[in-house]
């Protein structure tokens, strides 16, 4: 039923949320501030670091290329599981269960879970070895590889959820057009249902590919300990460096990093993508 | 045989518990236009699915040109289907849509041009090639689906209601477009709907149904003139339906009371278990009520005028007479255009256009 209350009286509605936007915008104006701000006055000192030393050239170029990396996988392994979530709408609540199941697991659990699979006496290895595919164990953890499987495997749902839900909207009459049409299951789903499922595809890379960007504890956890991350960087100048400029600095070319990266992913989508009117 | 033709013997469907079709028997003779007319939820869509190949028949057969179509999947039928919300490729502009079934066949794509530009300018969309689906209005986008599905001549068109959400005018329009591009093609076109008028005015043959069951299979003219049950009678066109008892049958009679008047009818009139005594309704068309005194061998009777509306070129009149109102269809001039309300006036019935449903 309609209440009869006023906007007027509902305004206090609005509280919690003006206060979390003041909350960011206060924190987006102290991280220029102290981007810019040193103790000696305005600087770009740490941004002249940034340009010119190749070490924190490699720590960006890994974070970009490892956020890609995810985002791509995370797409290619997503897509089959939300087209089956999508084609079994009777075990579709369960299954979307099973596919949440990372973001329900503790930290620390997940990690010792790869640990346990991937690590040098792990149990790939020891298969492997057991199998005598390799001689001694494949480096699959405490480096970058280990990064993108970790972060693949808790990014993933992200993309799935985002495909299921494009998915969803698909009349399933087209299929139907498609199949009267003379069109087989699989000439239907290249010519009819990817076309209409790619927005929701391009957008899991979109969420994937910008959490991943600022990943900071799976890269600890499973990285190794001389390739960092850009957000492992920024967290070790907060917590032990207590640098809080340099690590602005950081955070804003960051920033700036992930805006281009979503830029260029939206003028793909526009190349690629048809556009459907709805 | 004219290719096209459709056998349906003996098809029941069931979804779960739910009958939904019974006993479904038909001959589609190929190259006619045949409506499936019915009210909302007696399974049209239903059977034209199944036809289509999206369902398979929980009893019975389907044969399209002798051929049995169990197992058959839709898109090795040769059928084509226009659906009830069109179900045009969004992402597709126009001349893709209609091009899509000829490219997954694999036709060259220099034999893809000629086909759609001859098949837009069939339902006249010559020129809207690269339009988007979102930019055509309701009826050039039913045309598009109209086309698309006529580009790959199917022997036998199925159209699941495709003009009820135009508006009455366009409607019309295209009705006629329809029928001309059926006669030209000669393919069979299976047409769905509810709305009585539409049928009449495309058909060779309408299949009344109702509850999942087929109630009458005629011309369109038979079955106005001969409803074949009382749901047929009221469905198709209007009606008036008067109490009456069939008083005594011979070979090629009956008597029929109405009223306290007494008719003698054909038996051919006469539908239904037919016994003497038993009570019966008595279905008249309002057009074969006439207001003038009695000729010789019609069914007459004193009434009174008790509305009148103007409709065109005609006349429909309330009469208020000892079998209960009555409504009359006439045209305007006279006789009828001295009649005013609450007139007494003297009314005459054909028999010969009476039908007798008998109770069961
Ligand atoms: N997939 C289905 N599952 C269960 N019931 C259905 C299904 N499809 C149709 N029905 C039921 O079958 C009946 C006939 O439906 P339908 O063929 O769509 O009727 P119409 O097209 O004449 O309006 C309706 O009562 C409908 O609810
Ligand atoms: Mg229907």
């Amino acid at each position: 039923m309609r209440t009869s209350a006023t906007p007027r009286s509902l305004g206090w509605l609005l509280l919690p949320a003006l206060l979390v936007l003041a909350l960011f915008l206060g924190s987006v104006v102290l991280l220029f501030l102290n981007a810019f701000w040193t103790k000696d006055g305005v600087s770009l000192v740490y941004f002249r670091q940034i340009v010119e030393r190749p070490d924190y050239h490699e720590v960006f170029l890994r974070t970009v290329s490892i956020s890609v990396v995810v985002a791509l996988a995370s797409a290619v392994l997503a897509y089959p599981i939300a087209w089956l979530l999508w084609r079994l709408p009777r075990w579709r609540n369960l299954l979307l269960v099973v596919v949440l199941v990372p973001w329900l697991v503790s930290l620390v659990v997940r990690t010792y879970g790869w640990l346990v699979i991937l690590g040098p006496k792990g149990f790939l290895n020891e298969a492997l070895r057991w199998l005598g595919a390799i001689q001694s164990p494949l480096p699959l953890i405490f480096n970058d590889l280990g990064v993108v499987i970790g972060l693949t495997h808790v990014l993933m749902p992200f993309s799935v959820i985002a495909t299921l839900s494009v998915l969803l909207q698909i009349d399933t009459r087209l299929e139907e057009a498609s199949e009267s049409l003379g069109a087989s299951g699989l000439a239907t789903w290249r010519r009819v249902v990817l076309p209409l499922s790619l927005p929701g595809v391009f957008t899991g890379i979109g969420i994937t590919f910008l959490t991943s960007m600022g990943a900071i504890v799976t890269p600890i956890l499973l990285g190794g300990i001389r390739q960092k991350m850009a957000g492992t960087q920024i967290y070790q100048e907060v917590v032990y460096n207590f640098n809080m400029n340099k690590a602005s600095a950081w955070a804003l070319c960051l920033l700036l990093l992930s805006g281009l990266g979503l830029m260029l992913l939206r003028a793909l989508e526009s190349a690629l993508v048809p556009k459907a009117d709805r | 045989m004219k290719r096209g033709s459709i056998s349906v013997a003996g098809v029941g469907k069931e979804f779960g518990t739910t009958t939904v079709l019974n006993e479904v028997d038909l001959a589609i003779e190929g190259g006619s236009f045949v409506t499936l007319l019915g009210p909302s939820g007696c399974g049209k869509t239903t059977l034209l699915r199944l036809i289509a190949g999206f369902l398979e028949p929980s009893r019975g057969a389907i044969a399209i040109d002798g051929a049995a179509m169990q197992g058959v999947p839709p898109r090795r039928r040769p059928i084509g289907m226009v659906f009830q919300n069109l179900a045009l490729f969004p992402h597709l502009d126009v001349f893709e849509n209609v091009a899509y079934g000829l490219k997954v066949r694999g036709t060259p794509a220099a034999d893809i041009a000629g086909p759609v530009s001859r098949f837009l300018g069939l339902v006249g969309l010559a020129g809207f090639e690269r339009r988007r689906i979102g930019q055509l209005s309701g009826g050039q986008k039913q045309r598009v689906a109209l086309a698309r599905s006529l580009v790959l001549e199917p022997a036998i068109l199925l159209l699941d209601e495709p003009l009820s959400a135009l508006d009455l005018q366009l409607r019309r329009q295209l009705q006629v477009e329809l029928k001309s591009i059926q006669r030209q093609l000669a393919t069979t076109f299976v047409f769905v709907t509810h709305d009585q008028e539409e049928a009449t005015l495309l058909s060779d043959t309408i299949v009344v149904m109702d509850g999942g069951r087929v109630q009458q299979v005629g011309t369109p003219g038979e079955i106005y003139r001969r409803p074949a049950s009382p749901f047929v009678a009221r469905f198709v066109g209007d009606i008036n339906m008067l109490p009456g008892r069939i008083v005594s049958l011979d070979a090629t009679s009956a008597e029929i009371e109405i009223g306290g008047s007494r008719l003698r009818l054909p038996l051919t009139a006469v539908i239904g278990k037919e016994r003497a005594g038993a009570s019966c309704e008595i279905a008249c068309r309002p057009e074969a009520i006439a207001v003038q005194p009695s000729s010789t061998g019609s069914f007459s009777f004193a009434a009174r005028v008790a509305a009148l509306h103007r409709l065109g070129p005609m006349l429909k009149v309330t009469f208020d007479t000892v079998h209960g109102p009555l409504t009359g269809l006439m045209m305007a001039n006279a006789p009828a255009a001295e009649l005013a309300e609450n007139q007494p006036v003297e009314l005459s019935i054909a028999p010969q256009s009476l039908t007798v449903f008998a109770n069961p």
